[in-house]
């Protein structure tokens, strides 16, 4: 066996330190958390240094290792069955963020679909303990919660990014045309609409009429939106990093992996807020806001 | 120049291994990081197994003692104080207990270890699909075990260092009003860490297995440890990322003043439980699935008989998984569900048992006619069809909701999780341990020893855990520190069955530093392969020399043949 | 044979003698005390015996194998790798078991997941004597309890907090209105201390004859023969109020009511223990229940309505008897 040279089209990849400051980075990232929020090893709760050093050092190996990657790729270690196993493992990648998401319908659900129940049949309702809760909950969202008119803002945002994801699909025929003009055009415009679409949530998280904390509307509210925003940032730093590629005349109509998922992750992004808009803006909206 | 170049300046070249620190620490060698989980599968299991240890001792007698003496002596507390840091400590003990065998040890030895090693062997790639990714798996499942020990002597709950809420770390007691401490924040973060490392780890195993197999290997004629990680592997995929957002949701809950399982705010404590255990159920075949496929090889190999119901075999892992994602609420029959529900759960739950009696009837059928020679890895692999079943008969009678208003949070429940895990999986890791030991290491293991192993172990831990359905039926409660002297005896005889296991495992790590000194050649069989067991071994890695060069298949093997195993 | 068999059933299956604490060596149930247990013990020996015969089938097949093809005993290995109709047996013949466990446990799941109702019960009973069928009226009255179905319910809550419990009654109301409400502590906390901090708070004697972990210092009081409707909530965190004798077992969990009901027959004293980590002192938040017959449940109300609570506590330390004597010697 020994001896023979490599004959299959397989990347055996060269040892790395990534993985190893990797793991280091999200240990200091996790302490520093917990010393951010409560305090530990003698520092006082607040101390922001070790999670921002924690994020540093993410960000270090985030670019360090896949600028390697994005080398790799270029320098032929990409071979067509690689590209197989990188497409799958994007497909399961986004498969396991789906059910992330999972998790924040399911809250929201459970509040939003079950509150009558829960208020009817099993609340204990006369404790004293428990009468804020009560209160709270006895509608979903709560009466003194001011929801959003899902047809304002919401509906522009879902416009914003429905179109996002057509402009990204028109980059993604002009770069497999090769009319590299186009693609990035196209890819630009993805990304401007992608920002607006964070401005725009921005300004609405602006004016809601309820927060994080306090209240459970407000709590499924912003996890669940707040988590696909963060995923439109980080969609939106993927296009970034394309366009900036496609510049370099890193992606070509022939190779261009990286553009390939970016635009995955878009429309996994683009269905999810469908999916928001939906159940936590819409439906809420017309089932509870109209009884008001 | 980026420091990834650092190492080898060729890695594909020959047999030619990276320096030590390289070799160990930047690795991107599915066996290298396979020995490394195993390595650290040992660590963690000393860590878990030392803590049942402390569970043991506290329980041989009615009373608060060891921990009462333990706080005394080693941290100085006196009177009410001391006891009430004793109670807490019985708490942290079997709740890191719990997810240091679940996570630390169980995962990272049959997934990240034996996965690691085999199935890229099995199916004839020469290396995992994402080799880097893989070493961050690793690596990550390394943080999250240092962030669980920090959280073990940090400030956790009413009474003292650690959290004491249980593995299922149900809120409020999780929540700031049981655990104000930061010990529960790392354990989240910590958790959080283990599933991102496990997700990674489950994305390469699918990738690998179904894009790198060698030519000829289709789906049907893989191995079916292979197909045991892949189903589990996709178990991970979806199951982990809930517990992520439970996990989150409980973080924020407790830093933030969001809301989702505090009841004055409109939360639902229980929504935590449905969020817990749909990763939980899941879980539980994650741990032992890999198991089932370690059992499957060793039983045809040392039968010298291809496995009986290949495709079912497969098949029935895959509808295991798919079903274990529909019954995770019959760990919550007494949370106050719908009778309606709970009958759902108690069929859903049930059925499992069709899939998994036709893996232990095929197992004895492959065993039927055939020539078998009761080696060490074949005794642990019967040990476990046999114990497994006693486990798996008591889970159906867990999942009937009448039944299980009387056993929930008894020791009955206890007895169960050992059978089918410790007695399950673990016999099941045992098992793969010295059938690839020897392929492994380039060593042999002293049988004799190993045969010794496994009968201390088996006697023992079913003095261990056998009486604990006694207990549990009389009413014995879980994660109780003191009992009433109705429940002496079988608590005491109990503990004498961990004594001997205590005498078992001491003898098992004898066997490795044995096995080590000594040094004893690998077996190379006729054929020049690196195949101790004759042929009844048909899998590809026993083609290979034992240990298999650092770089294995550069030429891809061909399959031919009918495969299936 | 046959009575091997019998022998060895009754070793391994028989219930030893009433006790509601456990039992020291004991390997099987609590007796029961209500119907619920009963029924549940009554299934759970079906299932035993299932489970114990599969795993039998299973034990055997292993040694046969182990023994008629050892090695030694059959040199060259057959390769048969498949036989449909094993595989569709040992498919078919599990599933069939489990579709017949799943039609034993789903009448025990309803009968003590639902509420009965009670009007239902009285009328039913009463149609099934005025049709004259007596022997349908006495199996209907295995299950359901006219006499204490007219009666109505005796409607309590039981609040679980970090280390006790807190009963509510209710229906028994005293003049303002409120009603009878008190916390029940158990006396053992692991603590030297636990005698002398007995002693000094109720200046009795008797702290060496309470069951360890399981005795309380005013229990939980309820009359016999009466069909219970129990709300369970909690405090802080989740606990769990479980007696093993009546196989209840409903999660106290902050914010939400959980209901149940049970009904005792037999007066007695009987113990429990919270079934759900909460805390530090999770093993001993125990329960204990005195039923008594319903005169001295009447006369223990009017002593708590009165505020009287160590009276009262008092007056069902000893436990009348319904027909023969009090059943347990413990309850002194
Ligand atoms: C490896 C881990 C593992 C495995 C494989 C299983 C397998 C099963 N488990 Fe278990 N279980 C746990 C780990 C596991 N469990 C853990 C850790 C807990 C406790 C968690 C906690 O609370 O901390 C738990 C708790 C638990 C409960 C909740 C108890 C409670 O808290 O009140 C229930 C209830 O339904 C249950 C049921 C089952 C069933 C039906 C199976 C089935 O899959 C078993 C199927 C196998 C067989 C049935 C045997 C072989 C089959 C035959 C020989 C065919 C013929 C058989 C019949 C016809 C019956 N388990
Ligand atoms: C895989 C999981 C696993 C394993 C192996 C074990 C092993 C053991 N467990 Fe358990 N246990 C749990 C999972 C496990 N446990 C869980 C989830 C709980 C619930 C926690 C909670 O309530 O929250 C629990 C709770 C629990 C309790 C109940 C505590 C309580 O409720 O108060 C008890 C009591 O006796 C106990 C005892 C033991 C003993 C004596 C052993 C062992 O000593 C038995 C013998 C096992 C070995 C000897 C294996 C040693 C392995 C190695 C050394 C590693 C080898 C590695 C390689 C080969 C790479 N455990
Ligand atoms: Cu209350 Cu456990
Ligand atoms: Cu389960």
């Amino acid at each position: 066996m020994s001896g023979s040279d490599v004959q299959h089209d397989y990347h055996l990849v060269n040892p790395s330190p990534w993985p190893l400051i990797g793991s280091m980075a999200v240990l200091t990232l996790a302490i520093g958390a917990v010393v951010y929020m409560k305090g530990l090893f003698g520092l006082a709760e607040g101390t922001w240094w070790v999670m921002a050093l924690g994020f540093a050092m993410v960000f270090w190996v985030m670019f360090g290792w896949w600028a390697q990657v994005v080398k790799e790729g270029r320098t032929g270690d990409h071979t067509p069955v690689v590209e197989i196993g990188l497409r799958y493992g994007m497909i399961l990648f986004i498969a396991s963020e789906i059910m992330f998401f999972v998790a924040w319908f399911w809250g929201f659900f459970e509040f939003s679909i079950f509150s009558d129940a829960r208020v009817g049949n099993t609340w204990d309702a006369a404790n004293p303990i428990f009468q804020e809760g009560l209160e709270r909950f006895k509608q979903f969202p709560p009466a003194d919660v001011t929801t959003f008119d899902p047809f304002h803002l919401p509906l522009m945002n879902t416009l914003v990014l429905l179109l996002s994801g057509t402009t990204v699909t028109w980059a993604h025929h002009a770069l497999q045309h090769g009319d590299m003009k186009s693609a990035k055009l196209g890819l630009f415009i993805t990304i401007l609409l992608g920002m607006l679409f964070t401005a725009l949530q921005v300004l609405e998280y602006s004016h809601a009429g309820f927060t994080f904390d306090g209240t459970l509307y407000g709590s499924a509210f912003f996890m669940a939106t707040g988590f696909h925003g963060a995923h439109v940032v980080i969609g939106t730093i993927f296009l970034i990093v394309c366009l900036i590629r496609m510049y370099a005349g890193n992606l070509t109509p022939k190779k261009h992996l990286g553009f390939e998922f970016a635009a995955w992750y878009w429309h996994f992004v683009d269905v999810v807020w469908l999916f928001l808009f939906a159940f936590v803006y819409v439906t809420p909206y017309l089932v509870f806001e109209a009884g008001k | 120049m980026p420091m990834d170049e650092i190492a080898l300046d060729h890695a594909h070249a020959h047999d030619h291994k990276p320096g030590f620190f390289t070799r160990w620490f930047f690795s991107t060698n599915h066996k290298d990081i396979g020995t490394l989980y195993l390595v650290f599968a040992l660590v963690a299991g000393i860590v878990g197994y030392s803590l049942s240890g402390l569970i043991r001792w506290e329980l041989a007698q009615p009373g608060i003692g060891p921990l009462l003496w333990i706080q005394t002596s080693f941290f100085g507390l006196e009177g009410d104080a001391a006891i009430t840091s004793a109670k807490h400590m019985y708490n942290v003990v079997i709740s890191y207990h719990g997810l240091v065998m679940i996570f630390f040890m169980v995962m990272p030895a049959l997934i990240g270890g034996f996965g690691n090693w085999f199935v890229p062997l099995m199916i004839g790639a020469p290396d995992m699909a994402f080799p880097r990714m893989n070493n961050i798996s690793f690596w990550l499942t390394v943080a999250a075990f240092i962030l669980a020990c920090i959280s073990m002597v940090v400030p956790g709950g009413l009474g003292g260092n650690g959290f004491g809420g249980g593995w299922t770390l149900y809120p409020p007691l999780s929540s700031t009003v049981g655990h104000p401490g930061q010990s529960m924040d790392l354990l989240i973060l910590s958790l959080h860490t283990a599933g991102i490392a496990s997700i990674l780890g489950a994305i390469n195993f699918i990738v690998t297995i179904l894009n790198m197999r060698a030519p000829g290997m289709t789906m049907h004629k893989m191995p079916l440890f292979a197909w045991s990680i892949l189903v589990t592997a996709v178990l991970l995929l979806l199951a982990l990322p809930v517990l992520a957002g439970a996990l989150t949701m409980l973080l924020t809950d407790r830093n933030f003043g969001s809301q989702f399982f505090v009841a004055n705010g409109g939360g639902d404590p229980v929504m935590f439980q449905h969020l817990f255990w749909f990763f939980g159920h899941p879980e539980v075949y994650i741990m032992i699935l890999p198991a089932f496929g370690i059992v499957s090889h060793i039983v045809s190999t040392f039968s010298r008989k291809p496995i009986f119901g290949y495709l079912g075999m497969a098949y029935a892992m895959v509808s295991i998984g798919v079903i274990g994602f529909v019954v995770w609420a019959h760990h919550m029959y007494t949370v106050g569900m719908n009778v309606d529900l709970k009958a759902y759960f108690v069929a859903a739950t049930m059925v499992i048992a069709v899939p998994t009696g036709i893996k232990i009837f095929s197992w004895i059928a492959t065993m039927w006619g055939g020539s078998i020679d009761f080696k060490v890895p074949m005794l642990w692999a019967i040990g476990f069809i046999f114990l497994f079943t006693v486990g798996g008969v008591t889970g159906v009678v867990l999942a009937n909701a009448g039944i299980d208003h009387a056993l929930h949070d008894t020791y009955y429940v206890v007895a169960h999780f050992h059978y089918v895990l410790s007695l399950g999986a673990v016999f099941g890791l045992f098992a793969g341990w010295y059938y690839w030991f020897e392929k492994m290491f380039g060593v042999k293991y002293n049988s004799f020893l190993g045969g010794v192993h496994f009968w201390l172990m088996f006697i023992g831990s079913n003095v261990l855990f056998f009486p604990q359905h006694f207990l549990g039926l009389q009413g014995m409660p879980r994660r109780y520190i003191d009992y009433n002297e109705g429940f002496s005896t079988w608590h005491y005889v109990s503990s004498i069955g961990y004594a001997i296991t205590l005498v078992a495992t001491l003898i098992f790590f004898f066997s490795i530093i044995e096995a080590a000194v000594r040094r004893r050649k690998a077996t190379v069989d006729a054929h020049g392969h690196g195949n101790p067991w004759g042929e009844g071994a048909t899998t590809l890695e026993w083609t290979l020399p034992s240990p298999p060069p650092f770089h294995q298949y550069n030429e891809l093997p061909v399959v031919t043949g009918k495969g299936g195993h | 044979m046959r009575h091997l068999i019998a022998a060895l059933s009754a070793i391994l299956f028989a219930s030893p003698a009433f006790a509601a604490l456990p039992e020291d060596g004991a390997i099987n149930f609590q007796p029961a005390a209500t119907r619920i247990a009963e029924r549940i013990h009554d299934f759970h020996l079906v299932l035993l015996w299932v489970i114990t015969l599969i795993t039998a089938l299973v034990t055997v097949l292993l040694i046969w194998v182990m023994v008629r093809y050892s090695r030694a005993a059959n040199k060259t290995p057959r390769k048969f790798s498949h036989n449909t109709t094993v595989e569709v047996i040992w498919t078919v013949v599990p599933a069939l078991i489990l579709v017949g466990i799943a039609s034993l446990s789903f009448p025990n799941l309803y009968y003590l997941g639902v509420t009965p109702n009670l009007g239902q019960i009285s009328a039913t009973s009463k149609a099934l004597l005025a049709e004259g069928r007596t022997a349908e009226h006495l199996a209907y009255t295995k299950n359901y309890f006219p006499d204490a179905a007219e009666k109505g319910f005796v409607n309590i809550k039981f609040q679980g907090n970090q280390w006790n419990w807190t009963y509510t009654y209710m229906d028994i109301k005293d003049d303002s209105d409120t009603a009878v409400e008190f916390v029940s502590n158990g006396i053992h906390t692991g603590r030297p201390s636990d005698k002398a901090n007995y002693e000094a708070a109720t200046g009795r004697t008797d702290f060496d004859s309470q069951p360890t972990n399981y005795a309380v210092d005013y229990p939980m009081v309820i009359p016999a023969g009466r069909y219970i409707r129990y709300y369970t909530a909690a405090a802080d965190v989740i606990h769990s109020w479980t007696v093993p004798a009546f196989a209840v077992k409903t999660d106290a969990i902050p914010g939400r009511l959980n209901e149940g009901w049970f009904l005792v027959e037999e007066p007695g004293v009987y113990y429990g223990q919270c079934s759900e980590l909460c805390g530090i002192n999770h093993a001993f938040m125990p329960i204990e229940v005195r039923v008594v017959p319903q005169g001295q449940f009447d006369r223990w109300a009017a002593l708590m309505k009165a505020g009287d609570f160590d009276a009262a506590a008092a007056s069902v330390r000893q436990i009348a008897s319904i027909a023969s004597e009090t059943k347990l010697a413990s309850s002194n």
